[in-house]
C-alpha cells in the first residue's frame, strides 16, 4: 500500500488522477476503521491533512465556502453563528476526540445515510464542490447522494469543500439510544429564511440516503406567516411533521422500528420548527 | 416510613474507623495504571516474539472439506499457518471432578481446536497465522480459503425454544425446585399475574480484549494471559499439552476487566500455546474486539414465564418461574435464572424450572451475576406488576413476603437485612414523594417515574492457599495466586493482613496473579475477597502464634513483631495455609469441602434495594436515568472506596443491560453482528447520573471478618428498577430488554 | 516507509512502517510505548487517546503517515501531576485499561477549562468508555484535580 502525501491542492488532484483507486484520508474516522478491521486494503492512501486550503473557510460572493478538511470542532468553534444548524449537528458527532479529527468532507465522502452533517447541509441548500484535474464542479447536496454510501463523486475527484448561504434560522435534532457517541436513530434539520421566505429540510437515518422533504418545505413556506411572524398554528406544525415523516422511507433495524422513525421524525420536525420560529419572533430578521 | 436501620455508611468516610480494615485506602496498582506503566498480558516483551491471528469459521455447523493456506503462507513475514491438518496434537478436554480441580469446568468449549475438521459455531477458530508482525498476520489470515460441507444449524433462539428440555442442574443448583402445588395455587389465587419476559444475549466487552503470550522453554510453558483463573487455567493447559502442571505457569498481574468473560480458557489461549510450540518461538495472540465476539462466550438470551398468585392483602400463594436459556453444542453454562425466585420471597407454593436448548452457537459463559442478572429482572418486574394489581406499594408487597427462613431450602439466613435496606433506601431516596399512579409525574415534556427492585446474589466461598512471611525489617509478604481485574483485591488483602499481623498497612506487600504462587481461587461468583481472607487470616493467626512464642522466649513480649525477630536473630517467619504437594492438594480439597459444607448450613447472600428515577420523553420515547440509589446489605466493608466503585460499576452494567446492550445474532447464519463497540452500545459517561451507593455495614457473622462478596450484587435488580420506573413514568410495561426508544411510546 | 515524529519530547524514527498502520500501532509495537491501549480500533472507546500537535485524538484513527513530523504526547509523556493523583485519590481507577486514555482526555479538558461544570465533564469524557468504575469517581477525579 502506498501512502501519498500531497502538500498542495494541485498535487492532491494530480495524485488522485494518477491513482483513482487511492482512498482519500483526512480525519481517518471512517477510513482507519476499515483498515483496522481489514475490511479493505486499498492500493494507496491519499493523505489530505497537509493540503492547507482544505482546512480554510471564507466567503465566496455571498456564499460561505468551507474547506472539506475543516474539523467538526472548528465548525462548532468558528462557524457556530454562521452555520448554526451544522454546528448543532457537529456537536452530536462522536466524541471530542472524533470531532477534533473528523471533517464534513469526510462525512460527505462516506455518504452514510446516518451522516450527521448531511441533514443541515440539505436544509441549507448547500453546494458540494468537487474537483479533479479536469476542473471544478459544484453539485447541489440533494443531488450528491446516490445510495447508501454512494455519491456522484467520480474516481478522479476529491471533495474540495461546500458552499452555503449563511443566515436564517437553523435547527438540528437527533434521537439516539445514548446521550453521546450516538449514531442517529433518525435526525432532522430545518432552515428558515425570512429573506427568501423559504424553508429547507434534511432527514437523516430514515432512507437509503439523506434527503429533503420537499413537499413539507413547500407546504410550510406557503403556510408560515412570514409578514407578521405570527404564531405557527398547531395544525400547520402537525401537517408539516406528517409531510416530513411521509418523505422518509425508513426501515426496521436494531436501533429502531420504521414506525418509530416516522413518528420521531414528525416530532423532530415540529420541535425544530417551534425553536426556529421562536427565534425569529424574538430576535427579528 | 419508620427506619430501624443502622446509619448507612457513606463510601468515603472522612474519619477512619481505625486500623487498615474499613479505611478507604487508595488502590495499590493505581500509580502504574495512571502513568501507563502497567503491563497487561499483550504487552510483555520477548526478543523473538511472533504474532498470531486466528481464522474463524464462516459456517455455524459442518465439516471442513478443504483448507487452502498457500496464499497466506506466501505473505512476506508469515512464519506458519496452522490448521487441523498440520497443528500440533493436543489432548481432548478432560471430563472430571469440579471439586478436585476446576480444570474441566474452566474449558470454555469442548472443541479440540485445530485438531478437528468439525465446525460447531460461526466464528470457531479453524486456523492460525503466525508471522513476524501482526500486520503480516492480519493480512494473511483472510487469505486462508476454506471449503465446508455445511449442515443444518440451530442458530435462531426464538425458533429453537420448542426444543428446550428440563435442565439437570448440579451440586449447587438444581434444575427444578418444587414446593406444594404452585399451578393449582395460581389458579385459585385471589389476585395473580402470569407474564412472559425475554432478555437478549449480552457480551462482557471488557475494555481489554482477550490476549495471550505463550512461551515454551523445552517442556515448560509460560503464558501471559487475560485470565481470572490462573490456577485452573494452568492445570487445564497442562492437561491439554500433556505436561505436568508444575511446568505450566500462567501469569496475569494486570487484567483489564473480566466480569466472568476471562474465567474459561477460550480458544485463543490454547491456540497461542499450540502455535508457540509449532514455531518454536514465543507467540502473541491478541484478539481484536471482533475476534473476541467470535471466540469468547457471553451471556445467554432467555425467555421466562413468571406467574405470581397472592391473597388480596399481598401474601404470595404461588410463585412459578419457567426459564429457557441456551447452551452451545460443545459447552456452555446453565444460567441460573431462577436463583432470585428461589430465595427472595416466602411463597407457599413454588415451582421454578430451568430449561435448556442446545444451539450451534459459541457456548455461553459466566457474565457478572449469571442467573441473578436475568432472574432479578424477571422476578422484580413481576413483583411490581403484582403490586399494581393489588394497588399496593411495591416495596410494601416485598416486605409482606419477607420469609423467616430460606423459602426453598428452609435454612436459616446467616444474615438478612433486606427490610432495613429498603427502609433506609426509601428514606434516603425520597420514595414517599412518589405519586404511585402511572404517568402522574411530569417535568415539561419529560414523564418522570420512580422504580425499585431487590438486589440479590448468593455467597460462595472457595479455597485458597496462602503464604505469609514476616521479616525482621518489619515488612510482610502475602503470596496467593488470586486475581486483580480491577476490584482492588491486593489492596483489600493487604489491609486485612496488616491488621491481622498488627503492622502498618504500608509494610505489607502482596503477590498475586501467578500460578506459581500458592493457588488462589478463581475470581468469580463474588467469592474471592472472602475466600482469600479466610486463608490470610488463618496464616496470619499462625504467624502471630509463632511470633508470640518467640517473644516469650526472647523476652520481647509487647514489642513489635519485627523487634522479636531481630532479638531472636531470625530473618523471617513464615506461615502457610495449604500446599501444592499431593498431600497438600488433598488437604485443600478437604478444606474446601469443610468450608462448603459449613457455608451450606446457612442461606447466605448479598442483598440490596435499588431505587431509580427515570425520565421518558413523552414525544420521542428517549429514556434517561436521572437518579440512582443502591442501598446494600453486603456485610462488613473492608475498603469503602473500592467497594463503592465495584457497586457503582456493577449498577452501570445493569443500566447497560436495561437500556442498550444486546448481542445481535443473525438468525439466518448464527453470526454475531454486535462484534464492535459501534454496534454493542455500552453506557457512556454522559448517560450516567450521580449514583448514590450506601450499605448497612453489618458483618455477616458466619463469614471471615463479616465479609460478603459484592462484585455482582450491584448489577442485580437494576434492569427491573428501570423497567418499573418506566412503567411508573409512562404506563407501559417493558417485558423485553433492552428498553429501546420505540418500546416506551 | 520511514516515519519521523516527536514522541513525548523526543525525536523518534520508525522504519518499514506499513502505510495502513495506525499511529497507535506505531506507538505500541514500534516505539515501545504500550501505555496507550488498543481496545476497539474504531474510535469508540477512547483508550488510545493521545495528543497530536496538542489536540487529543484517537491514535487508532490516525494513519501512521499522518503523524509524520507531528508532535505526539502519550500517557507516558504527561508529567505525573494533579490529574493522575486525583484519579488515585478519587478511586477513579479500577482495571486500568481505559485509564491512560482518560488521563490524557482529562489533562486536555483541564488545560482548556480550569473549572468545567459537571455536564461539561460528562460531555468531554463521553468518548472514553469505562466498564468498571461506573464513571462517578472519574467525575470526582476531575473535580478533585480542579481543586488542586
Amino acid at each position: 500500500m502506498d501512502f501519498l502525501r500531497p502538500s498542495t491542492w494541485d498535487e492532491a488532484l494530480a495524485a488522485k488522477a494518477a491513482h483513482p483507486d487511492a482512498v482519500p484520508i483526512a480525519g481517518g474516522t471512517d477510513v482507519m476503521v476499515e483498515l483496522n478491521f481489514d475490511r479493505r486494503r486499498p492500493p494507496a492512501l491519499l493523505d489530505l491533512t497537509r493540503v492547507a486550503p482544505l482546512t480554510e473557510w471564507g466567503t465566496d460572493g455571498d456564499l460561505l465556502r468551507v474547506g472539506a478538511g475543516v474539523s467538526y470542532r472548528r465548525i462548532i468553534e468558528e462557524l457556530g453563528s454562521r452555520l448554526p444548524g451544522l454546528a448543532m449537528a457537529s456537536r452530536t458527532v462522536g466524541s471530542p476526540q472524533i470531532r477534533n479529527r473528523g471533517t464534513v468532507g469526510g462525512n460527505l465522502g462516506s455518504a452514510s445515510p446516518a451522516g450527521d452533517a448531511h441533514p443541515p447541509l440539505l436544509a441549507a441548500g448547500a453546494l458540494v464542490e468537487l474537483a479533479s484535474v479536469r476542473g471544478v464542479r459544484r453539485v447541489p447536496v440533494d443531488g450528491f447522494f446516490r445510495g447508501p454510501k454512494r455519491s456522484v463523486l467520480e474516481p478522479d475527484e476529491l471533495i474540495a469543500g461546500f458552499l452555503v448561504r449563511p443566515g436564517g434560522a437553523q435547527q438540528f435534532a437527533k434521537v439516539g439510544t445514548r446521550n453521546a457517541m450516538v449514531i442517529a436513530v433518525c435526525s432532522f434539520a430545518l432552515s428558515l429564511s425570512l429573506e427568501t421566505r423559504s424553508v429547507g429540510t434534511g432527514i437523516g437515518s430514515a432512507a437509503p440516503t439523506p434527503l429533503r422533504a420537499t413537499e413539507a418545505e413547500e407546504f410550510l413556506s406557503r403556510e408560515l406567516d412570514w409578514e407578521a411572524r405570527g404564531p405557527v398554528p398547531p395544525s400547520v406544525a402537525q401537517r408539516f411533521g406528517e409531510l416530513v415523516a411521509a418523505a422518509a422511507s425508513p426501515i426496521d433495524d436494531v436501533r429502531g422500528t420504521a414506525a418509530y422513525r416516522s413518528h420521531a421524525l414528525s416530532v423532530l420536525a415540529r420541535r425544530t420548527l417551534a425553536w426556529a420560529w421562536k427565534g425569529f419572533r424574538e430576535v427579528g430578521p | 416510613m419508620t427506619t430501624h436501620a443502622k446509619t448507612p455508611v457513606d463510601p468515603a468516610p472522612s474519619v477512619p474507623v481505625g486500623g487498615a480494615v474499613g479505611r478507604p485506602v487508595d488502590r495499590r496498582d493505581g500509580h502504574a495504571k495512571v502513568t501507563g506503566a502497567a503491563r497487561f498480558s499483550a504487552e510483555h516483551h520477548y526478543p523473538d516474539l511472533t504474532y498470531a491471528t486466528m481464522v474463524h469459521a464462516t459456517i455455524a455447523r459442518g465439516t471442513i472439506t478443504a483448507i487452502d493456506t498457500a496464499a497466506a503462507v506466501a505473505v512476506p513475514g508469515v512464519v506458519a499457518v496452522l490448521t487441523h491438518l498440520n497443528a500440533p496434537r493436543i489432548r481432548p478436554v478432560r471430563k472430571g471432578n469440579i471439586v478436585r480441580d476446576l480444570g474441566p469446568s474452566v474449558s470454555g468449549t469442548e472443541v479440540n481446536y485445530l485438531n478437528t475438521d468439525q465446525v460447531f459455531w460461526d466464528g470457531q477458530p479453524i486456523a492460525v497465522v503466525v508471522a513476524q508482525t501482526s500486520v503480516a498476520a492480519n493480512e494473511a489470515a483472510p487469505l486462508v480459503t476454506v471449503t465446508y460441507r455445511e449442515q443444518q444449524a440451530r442458530v435462531d433462539f426464538a425458533a429453537e425454544q420448542h426444543n428446550a428440555t428440563p435442565a439437570k442442574g448440579d451440586l449447587t443448583f438444581a434444575g427444578t425446585k418444587k414446593k406444594g402445588d404452585a399451578e393449582a395455587a395460581l389458579a385459585t389465587a385471589q389476585v395473580s399475574v402470569d407474564l412472559r419476559y425475554t432478555t437478549p444475549g449480552l457480551q462482557h466487552n471488557t475494555i481489554e480484549p482477550h490476549a495471550t503470550i505463550a512461551v515454551w522453554s523445552g517442556d515448560h510453558l509460560t503464558v501471559h494471559d487475560t485470565t481470572q483463573s490462573t490456577d485452573a487455567s494452568h492445570k487445564y493447559l497442562a492437561w491439554r499439552f500433556g505436561v505436568p502442571a508444575a511446568q505450566v505457569r500462567v501469569r496475569a498481574e494486570f487484567v483489564g476487566g473480566a466480569f466472568g468473560g476471562k474465567f474459561a480458557v477460550w480458544p485463543g489461549t490454547v491456540i497461542a500455546a499450540m502455535a508457540a510450540k509449532a514455531v518454536g518461538r514465543p507467540v502473541r495472540l491478541a484478539l481484536s474486539r471482533k475476534a473476541v465476539s467470535r471466540a469468547a462466550g457471553g451471556r445467554t438470551a432467555s425467555t421466562n414465564r413468571i406467574a405470581l398468585g397472592a391473597t388480596r392483602d399481598g401474601r404470595l400463594t404461588a410463585l412459578i418461574q419457567d426459564s429457557i436459556t441456551h447452551v452451545g453444542s460443545v459447552g456452555g453454562l446453565l444460567e441460573a435464572t431462577s436463583s432470585p425466585a428461589r430465595h427472595l420471597y416466602g411463597a407457599k407454593n413454588m415451582l421454578t424450572r430451568q430449561n435448556l436448548v442446545e444451539m450451534d452457537l459459541l457456548p455461553n459463559t459466566w457474565l457478572r451475576a449469571p442467573g441473578e442478572a436475568i432472574g432479578s429482572f424477571v422476578l422484580e418486574s413481576a413483583m411490581d406488576e403484582l403490586a399494581y394489581e393489588l394497588a399496593m406499594d411495591p416495596i410494601d408487597l416485598r416486605m409482606r413476603n419477607e420469609p423467616a427462613t430460606d423459602p426453598t431450602s428452609g435454612k436459616k439466613f446467616s444474615q438478612r437485612m433486606l427490610r432495613e435496606a429498603f427502609e433506609a433506601g426509601a428514606e434516603r431516596f425520597g420514595w414517599a414523594d412518589r405519586n404511585p399512579s402511572p404517568r402522574s409525574m411530569r417535568d415539561g415534556e419529560w414523564l418522570v417515574g420512580m422504580g425499585a427492585a431487590t438486589a440479590y446474589h448468593p455467597v460462595l466461598r472457595l479455597v485458597a492457599d496462602v503464604k505469609v512471611r514476616l521479616s525482621n525489617d518489619g515488612t510482610a509478604l502475602v503470596q496467593c495466586g488470586f486475581h486483580e481485574m480491577g476490584m482492588a483485591a491486593a489492596t483489600v488483602q493487604a489491609q486485612i493482613a496488616a491488621d491481622a499481623l498488627g503492622i502498618a498497612y504500608e509494610k505489607v506487600r502482596v503477590e498475586y496473579g501467578d500460578s506459581d504462587l500458592p493457588p488462589g481461587p478463581m475470581a468469580g461468583n463474588s467469592n474471592q475477597t472472602a475466600t482469600v481472607a479466610t486463608s490470610v487470616l488463618a496464616a496470619c493467626a499462625e504467624l502471630t502464634r509463632k511470633v508470640t512464642a518467640l517473644a516469650r522466649k526472647t523476652g520481647t513480649t509487647g514489642q513489635e513483631p519485627a523487634a522479636t525477630l531481630r532479638a531472636a536473630h531470625t530473618p523471617f517467619l513464615e506461615a502457610s495455609v495449604g500446599s501444592t504437594s499431593r498431600l497438600g492438594s488433598l488437604r485443600s480439597q478437604g478444606r474446601f469441602l469443610a468450608t462448603f459444607l459449613k457455608d451450606q448450613r446457612w442461606s447466605k447472600a448479598a442483598r440490596g434495594a435499588q431505587f431509580c428515577e427515570v425520565r421518558v420523553n413523552a414525544d420521542t420515547g428517549e429514556l434517561r436515568i436521572s437518579r440512582w440509589l443502591g442501598m446494600f446489605d453486603v456485610g462488613h466493608i473492608i475498603n469503602p472506596k473500592t467497594a463503592a466503585s465495584q457497586l457503582r460499576g456493577s449498577i452501570v452494567m445493569g443500566i447497560g443491560m436495561a437500556m442498550s446492550e444486546q448481542t445481535l445474532v443473525d438468525p439466518r447464519n448464527g453470526r454475531t453482528m454486535s462484534a464492535g463497540l459501534d454496534s454493542y452500545y455500552l453506557p457512556v459517561h454522559a448517560d450516567i447520573p450521580p449514583i448514590d451507593v450506601a450499605w448497612l455495614n453489618e458483618p455477616d457473622k458466619s463469614m471471615p471478618l463479616g465479609i460478603i462478596g459484592l462484585g455482582e450484587v450491584g448489577m442485580t435488580g437494576v434492569a427491573a428498577a428501570i423497567a418499573n420506573a418506566v412503567y411508573h413514568a409512562t404506563g407501559r410495561r417493558i417485558r423485553d430488554l433492552p428498553i429501546s426508544l420505540d418500546k416506551t411510546l | 516507509m520511514r516515519l519521523n515524529c516527536t514522541v513525548n519530547g523526543e525525536a523518534r524514527q520508525a522504519d518499514d512502517v506499513w502505510a495502513g498502520e495506525s499511529l497507535l500501532y506505531v506507538l505500541r509495537e514500534r516505539l515501545g510505548l504500550p501505555g496507550s491501549k488498543n481496545a476497539c480500533e474504531q474510535g469508540e472507546c477512547g483508550s488510545c487517546t493521545v495528543y497530536m500537535d496538542g489536540t487529543p485524538v484517537c491514535a487508532c484513527l490516525v494513519a501512521a503517515g499522518q503523524a509524520e513530523g507531528r508532535d505526539v504526547v502519550t500517557v507516558e509523556g504527561i508529567a505525573d501531576g494533579p490529574v493522575q493523583q486525583a484519579f488515585l485519590a478519587a478511586g477513579a481507577v479500577q482495571c486500568g485499561f481505559c485509564t491512560p486514555g482518560l488521563v490524557v482526555a482529562v489533562h486536555d479538558l483541564l488545560a482548556r477549562d480550569s473549572a468545567p461544570t459537571d455536564p461539561e465533564i460528562r460531555e468531554a469524557l463521553a468518548g472514553n468508555l469505562c466498564r468498571c468504575t461506573g464513571y462517578e469517581k472519574i467525575l470526582d477525579a476531575v473535580r478533585l484535580a480542579v481543586q488542586r
